[in-house]
């Protein structure tokens, strides 16, 4: 069967005894292929390599700025319904437009008039809801912008570049890396997963897509040891030309790139018989225990707890939740199973920054494209709607519910939610508050959109 | 259909047609070519390659419909529907093997372009050879086979749409991404009312997977509806012709196709219009307008520097053809995601984006260590007698091009890998006691990989 995702980091499986049985010359390739390619390479550059290489560039910024705010931005894919997940306080209006998928025991939110979905209390110390209770989470319903476009892409791609406008362009956060980043180092964007998000896409700096720092590696087979250094430096050389034309000039980056990631994340790969340098001080779930497929999400998320605790400059960082939440059919089970898992990862997400006292630099912005139609269709589900959900996390957001909770009793013209606040409001307050730079920079709107309290 | 190639003398050895454009045109139109099947085809020249990836026929290994030796994994031969991965592997032989690579690219584009993901293998797979069948054939016939289809049903939640409350999702992406592009003619109102007309599928199901979908009228909305601007009793199939008919549709598809073959830059008006005409007139037909694309000055562009990234699988099938290795592992499966692109499981709807967005440290990273697999097994690997001590750098960088199937590369590469042989000559016997046959083997090695993995590589 095709599953959706392939084992993880199948290339760096290995038994202790494996690992060590590498560094006895000589390596037959048939022993190396057993192992996996990602260990040689561990241990191979581990013991190579010199904290002046790790450092490097990297460093040499985080060092500068240890202190500087970093922006996480979690996109949730397909469209997340706002009645379900922060059920309205009117529950008689809401339990006629939703009828049989409506949420029938939602949980509390102190403070409130609204309450939560249930699947937002799973995971450490009561989940995204007991967070929003201890005053780390503000909730934006209603968030759009005008004249909302229905299709996944239209939207996201205004979400993605922060304008209006279908026309290809980089992306909000590729724009204040422009003019904010540095021309060195790329972790300062970074993407966890395989593919750079198009919100980072378009810089003309440096950015990553990583996984893990054992997915970071890659090994030459019968090339080893100072042989393998001269083969890479051959190799980089030519990467570091810069020819014109977006392919090239990608695919050159990219190679470029590629070995620089592999050489600063090579000292946080997990060495067999030494403590797991990116080792987490909270229990993060088990990838299997997060149903919904937030497997990939939760993982990826442990590792970039771990990498922001590191000396890397890490700057802006997107990630993608796993879950599905475009529910045209069986909505009470496909949001309730996707929403479980994102609570779970996000909980342990923060207590993980928290405990490892990096919590005040760091904010999260949790995004989707757009809502859905307040009335429920035949399949059990929703259809594409207008007024979606948004929130802001972090021991320095602004909490509570930040926005107007749309009214259930007067639609737009197409029987959708009346937007009540534009997400480029949040973009630029963003901005402003948290990264302290300017926000016309990279919206071109921003006079426009007016201001929002998001940090506290 | 004849073949009219839209300039050049069609059997000629002339600039206009080298051995470059020979091994662009197999790039681009199939999975690139063994350096024996991309001088067959310098030599029969650019009117009878086209010809021949259009309509099929007699190639460089016959009529065979599939050459070269069968997948083999473990021992044994693919179980598509039951083993993990290994309905990616089916598939990316056929890209390794068969003799209409048009048509399997074709197969690719439709994929991307239809894109359905998380149903069950075998639908997947009827989806597949769906696809493969009106491949080249008539846009209205595969449209009307796709719209039918149960996977595509299932995944975009027309099956069970029915006339209480039809379900928007598929008239949505039909209008959007299947045949007219967003915003291109048509409002918020037409999805509503095509979504009406498309109402009446069931499915047959089990767990949870429709086996197969059948018509119930009963369950179909036969008011009347106003699609872009035609009012009628309208049903599914009404639908699909509304749409086709329209003239955004010609030059949205015309120009997606030329985008898949050319590369960024979009065709100038004069061309658009042609396609569109030759489209339109060939009754909405695939062949012609590729035929058209294939022929075209503006794929040959630049045959010293070439500006497509190559997608993910057309790297591996195409590396793979062009190393003469058959598919015997199942690593191809997993790369391929880390490389961006998991056949049969497309990021969303929408496929899966071109061009410079196939690149990332983490998607480059895997392409290199698609090559260190590739480096690791016969036939490319480096054996015990296969690198001889009296060669010189000169002879080294020519045998790591034969062994690695003679890739393209640019001028900076070319000079890169003389200086890494003759750095890695010149150290001579190390202080480690590395031998002369030792050093020659690490020297052909190092080419070899360089060769596959290096930037160029990702380029055709």
């Amino acid at each position: 069967m095709a599953a959706r995702r392939s084992p993880a980091c199948r290339d760096c499986r290995a038994t202790d005894a494996a690992r060590r049985s590498l560094m006895d010359a000589p390596i037959s390739r048939r022993r190396v292929v057993q192992l996996g390619f990602g260990a040689a390479v561990s241990v191979y550059a581990a013991q190579t390599l010199s904290n002046r290489d790790l450092l490097a560039a990297a460093s040499a910024e985080a060092a500068a700025a240890p202190t500087a705010p970093v922006l996480v931005n979690v996109f949730l894919p397909g469209g997340v319904d706002l009645l379900d997940t922060l059920v309205p306080a009117d529950y008689g209006r809401y339990a006629d437009l939703r009828g049989a998928v409506k949420v029938t025991d939602p949980l509390a939110l102190a403070g409130t008039d609204v309450r939560a979905n249930p699947a937002l209390g799973a995971g450490l110390g009561g989940g995204v809801a007991g967070l929003f209770d201890r005053g780390r989470i503000g909730f934006l319903p209603g968030i759009d912008y005008a004249n909302p476009d229905l299709s996944h892409f239209n939207s996201r791609h205004y979400w993605e570049t922060g304008r209006i406008d279908t026309g290809p362009g980089p992306g909000w956060l590729g724009r204040w890396i422009d003019r904010h980043g540095t021309g060195d180092n790329p972790f300062q964007a970074m993407s966890l997963g395989s593919t750079l998000s198009p919100l980072l896409r378009g810089t003309s700096r440096p950015a990553a897509a990583v996984s893990s720092p054992a997915d970071a590696q890659a090994w030459v087979p019968n090339v080893w040891g100072e042989w393998d250094d001269s083969y890479r430096a051959h190799w980089t050389k030519v990467a570091g030309h810069t020819p014109s034309g977006a392919g090239p000039a990608a695919v050159y980056a990219a190679a470029r790139q590629s070995q620089q990631v592999a050489r600063a994340l090579a000292p946080y790969v997990a060495q067999d018989g030494k403590p797991d340098p990116l080792a987490s001080p909270v229990a993060w779930p088990k990838p299997d225990d997060a149903p919904g497929g937030g497997s990939d999400f939760s993982e990826e998320l442990r590792v970039l707890a771990a990498l922001l605790a590191q000396p890397l400059g890490i700057r802006t960082a997107t990630i993608e939740a796993s879950g599905q939440f475009d529910t045209h059919d069986d909505q009470k089970n496909e949001l309730s199973s996707g929403l479980k898992g994102v609570s779970t990862a996000l909980a342990a997400f923060q207590a993980d920054l928290e405990a490892r006292r990096i919590a005040d630099r760091v904010l999260t912005l949790v995004w989707t494209e757009f809502g859905r139609r307040p009335e429920a269709n035949a399949s059990g589900g929703t259809d594409h709607g207008a007024g979606g959900i948004a929130w802001v996390m972090g021991t320095r957001a602004k909490s509570g519910i930040l926005s107007t909770y749309p009214d259930l009793r007067t639609f737009d013209g197409e029987d959708n939610l009346k937007v009540t606040v534009d997400f480029r409001t949040v973009y630029a307050s963003v901005l402003e508050q948290w990264m302290g730079t300017g926000a016309d920079e990279v919206l071109p709107d921003a006079g426009k959109v007016g201001r929002l309290k998001v940090v506290a | 259909v004849e073949v009219t190639p839209v300039a050049a003398p069609a059997r000629s050895r002339s600039s206009s047609w080298t051995a470059a454009h020979a091994e662009r045109l197999l790039w681009r139109a199939g999975f690139g070519g063994t350096p024996a099947e991309r001088a067959y085809w310098h030599h029969r020249g650019r009117g009878a390659t086209v010809s021949w990836l259009v309509h099929g026929g007699h190639g460089p290994h016959g009529a065979r419909s599939m050459v070269g030796a069968k997948p083999r994994v473990d021992g044994k031969a693919l179980d598509p529907v039951n083993v993990w991965g290994h309905d990616r592997l089916w598939w990316l032989d056929r890209m390794v093997r068969s003799q209409r690579p048009l048509v399997e690219k074709l197969t690719l584009f439709w994929h991307d372009h239809f894109a359905t993901a998380e149903q069950e293998t075998p639908l997947m797979l009827a989806q597949n050879k769906l696809l493969r069948a009106h491949a080249l054939g008539s846009f209205p016939d595969l449209l009307t086979a796709i719209t039918q289809d149960p996977a595509m049903q299932s995944f975009l939640s027309l099956v069970d749409s029915s006339k209480d409350d039809p379900n928007e999702n598929y008239a949505r992406e039909l209008m959007e991404l299947f045949t007219l592009g967003a915003d291109n003619g048509y409002t918020e109102k037409d999805v509503r009312e095509a979504a009406r007309a498309l109402t009446g599928w069931q499915g047959v199901w089990k767990e949870g997977e429709p086996l197969r979908v059948r018509y119930v009228p009963e369950a179909h909305d036969d008011g009347v509806k106003t699609i872009l601007g035609q009012r009628g009793r309208w049903d599914w199939r009404d639908v699909l012709r509304i749409v086709v008919a329209r003239p955004e549709h010609a030059t949205f598809l015309v120009t997606k196709l030329w985008t898949f073959f050319v590369g960024d830059t979009p065709p100038d008006k004069a061309t658009r219009r042609a396609l569109a005409r030759t489209y339109v007139r060939s009754g909405h037909r695939i062949a012609p307008v590729v035929q058209d694309i294939l022929s075209s000055p503006a794929l040959y562009r630049k045959l010293d520097r070439p500006a497509m990234v190559k997608w993910p699988v057309v790297q591996i099938a195409g590396t793979l053809r062009q190393v003469g290795r058959p598919i015997d592992t199942d690593a191809w499966s997993w790369l391929q995601e880390e490389m961006g692109q998991g056949l049969f499981d497309p990021p969303s709807v929408a496929g899966w984006d071109w061009g410079a967005a196939w690149m990332s440290t983490a998607s480059m990273r895997a392409r290199f260590i698609f090559a260190t697999y590739l480096c690791s097994d016969a036939p490319v690997e480096v054996g015990k007698h296969t690198a001889s001590v009296r060669w010189n750098a000169a002879d080294h960088v020519r045998h790591a091009r034969k062994a690695t199937g003679d890739p393209w590369t640019s001028a900076a590469t070319d000079a890169e890998l003389g200086r890494l042989a003759r750095g890695f000559l010149a150290k001579g016997r190390t202080p480690q006691g590395d031998t002369p046959d030792y050093i020659a083997r690490l020297t052909q090695a190092a080419l070899r990989h360089f060769l596959l993995s290096g930037p160029d590589a990702q380029l055709c």
